[in-house]
């Protein structure tokens, strides 16, 4: 498991780094413009409250939000869509963690070595983990550094919540992925499919809270249980452990099915569409 | 049970479904340690589902299965731990050298191989570990798939083509490395498409079709019993109902009498003899396709 983890974490350095560097200057120059628009920060915030509504929505579950403050500035400028990035990155990772190698038949030989599907999926999972919580870090030291050389007052400790509450999300977005994967015939359909996931998750939280007919949708999003903003009052850990829950529910339901079904080579052992079954059905 | 604990490879009914397509209709094989066993089948027979249901790749269905004494269902790791396995559709980490990739399945392996004998190894086969694997040809590539099976020295070596896209210097190296193995107390059970590698090296041959075991033979045997063609020139005509008297012959298509091509199973010498009586000027012998064999002695056993 332990080889499993470190051959993987090595192969995915680069995806790692190049993710966390955008990350790294994102947060950065998020930063410097606070200070560039501090100036002019009443009169934003002043346009703001002009905009519609339904727009605004989507930037805030509030609907109030301060941008003359750190909080209220990183809450909008940068939290409200970096989930939807990452999202994708997680997404993408989680349902390549297995599927990918399957696809390109690599996993066929790997699994052939003397090394449970468990110590496979497990190693492989630990990696996705460090991938992720790695992007976060440097992330959050991207904000942190970027405070040093401006005006921003902003306490490192309070930063940890925001991103420990995008850690749950990219924990539940990753977990979906990878049990879409394990049951769905190709990676790519479970890529859409989680993505799919994301985005309606996305908007549709934004809609809630203009249309009340969408309420009774609105506990079933995930996006719902990101906490990115009022993060100074403290992380909701029923939010938090909410979104982990079902993610590793996932992830235990992705290493069941892994368990029972057969290393695919070519598409044997999966299941097909209606009209693709045609092609189905040769021996090897 | 002990006697079927005592083989390298035992298999009884060994069945699977792809969907609702059933690849293994039962499969029945019994291979010795410590003996070279080839397996032949035409393609879609079930060689490669086989073998990849002995090793836990693929779930069986149905039926008992056994290497060197252990269910691969129950214990996998431990069947997987004493094989080395080379897969027919091979793919490589294409991001990493092939000494890279080597160490790391070395590293599965809780490094079980020896720097040494995978140096060795790569020697004998004329691989550049150093390049990266997206550099290496179809044929290096397979080295390494070579390499990495036979690196740790396992009892039971299992190979799906092993040589396949090997130049004929590499192929007769490769069968010279497996016939050492065996010596060194290995057993090995390779699948090939071609004829005269298997009754090179094998000492007992399993036939699959249509998931079904159909025989269990001696190579030589089965190779006597294969079909050869003919083509004869003839500086004169002569009457090909002479030469389709002779036991074992078929006619195929005759040009004025004077190019006959014939087929021919079993035996040649009698055809021999009765050419020797006709002035021959050339004479041509072509060994179909293991494919084309199956398909024509096979395809009555398996109605």
């Amino acid at each position: 498991m332990i080889t499993v983890f470190k051959h993987t974490l090595s192969r995915s350095r680069g995806g790692i780094i190049g993710w966390g560097i955008t990350m790294l200057l994102l947060g950065m120059l998020m930063v410097a413009f606070f200070d560039s628009m501090a100036e002019s920060a009443a009169q934003l915030q002043q346009l703001f409250a002009t905009y519609p509504r339904e727009f605004m929505a989507f930037f805030s579950n509030s609907g109030a939000f301060d941008f003359t403050t750190a909080e209220g500035f990183l809450s909008i400028e940068y939290f409200s869509f970096t989930p939807l990035i990452l999202g994708v990155f997680a997404i993408l990772t989680g349902s390549g963690m297995l599927a990918a190698d399957e696809e390109r038949g690599v996993l066929d030989l790997v699994a052939a070595h003397p090394i449970s599907r468990s110590g496979l999926f497990i190693g492989r999972y630990l990696s996705l983990l460090v991938g992720l919580i790695s992007i976060l870090v440097l992330g959050f030291a991207g904000i942190v550094i970027g405070t040093a050389y401006s005006t921003m007052d902003l306490d490192p400790v309070a930063l940890i919540v925001p991103f420990a509450s995008m850690f749950a999300l990219l924990v539940f977005l990753s977990g979906l992925g990878l049990l879409l994967s394990m049951v769905l015939p190709a990676r790519g359909m479970a890529g859409m499919v989680a993505g799919i996931v994301l985005v309606a998750s996305f908007f549709l939280n934004g809609l809630a809270h203009i249309n009340d007919s969408l309420a009774m949708v609105e506990p079933f999003l995930p996006t719902r249980y990101y906490q990115y903003e009022n993060w100074l009052a403290g992380l909701r850990w029923d939010w938090f452990m909410g979104l982990i829950t079902v993610g590793l529910a996932f992830v235990a339901l992705a290493w069941w099915a892994f368990q029972l079904r057969d290393i695919r080579v070519g598409g044997e052992g999966s299941w097909r569409l209606p009209w693709r079954r045609k092609s189905a059905g040769q021996a090897r | 049970m002990d006697e079927q604990r005592n083989a390298a490879i035992f298999a009884k009914g060994l069945t699977k479904f792809y969907g609702s397509f059933q690849a293994l209709h039962g499969v029945d094989l019994r291979v010795e340690r410590g003996e070279i066993f080839g397996f032949l089948g035409p393609n879609g027979s079930g060689k490669t589902t086989t073998i990849r249901a002995l090793i836990d790749l693929i779930h069986r269905d149905g039926g008992e299965a056994l290497v060197l004494g252990i269910d691969p269902q129950v214990d996998p790791v431990g069947v997987r731990r004493r094989v080395g396995y080379m897969p027919g559709e091979l793919h490589l980490d294409q991001a990493l050298t092939a000494e890279g990739l080597l160490r790391y399945f070395n590293d599965l392996r809780g490094k079980a191989a020896k720097p040494a004998d995978i140096r060795r190894l790569a020697e004998r086969l004329e691989l550049d570990v150093k390049q990266p694997i997206k550099n290496l040809s179809h044929g290096n590539k397979q080295k390494v798939g070579i390499v990495q099976a036979l690196m740790h020295k396992p009892e039971l070596i299992i190979m799906d083509e092993p040589t396949q896209g090997l130049d004929p210097l590499m192929q007769h190296e490769v069968l010279r490395m497996l016939k050492e193995a065996k010596t060194a107390g290995s057993t090995v059970f390779f699948s090939s498409h071609i004829m005269s590698e298997v009754e090179s090296v094998a000492q007992r041959v399993g036939i699959i079709r249509a998931g079904r075991i159909v025989e269990v033979a001696d190579p030589m045997a089965l190779g006597q019993r294969a079909l050869n063609r003919v083509r004869v020139r003839f500086s004169q005509p002569v009457d090909s109902a002479n030469l389709a008297k002779v036991k074992g012959v078929t006619v195929l298509s005759h040009e004025n009498g004077k190019e006959i091509r014939l087929q021919i199973e079993g035996e040649v010498d009698g055809l021999i003899k009765a050419l020797a009586k006709f002035p021959v000027s050339d004479f041509e012998t072509e060994r179909p396709s293991l494919e084309e064999t199956f398909l024509t002695y096979y395809q009555d056993t398996t109605k």
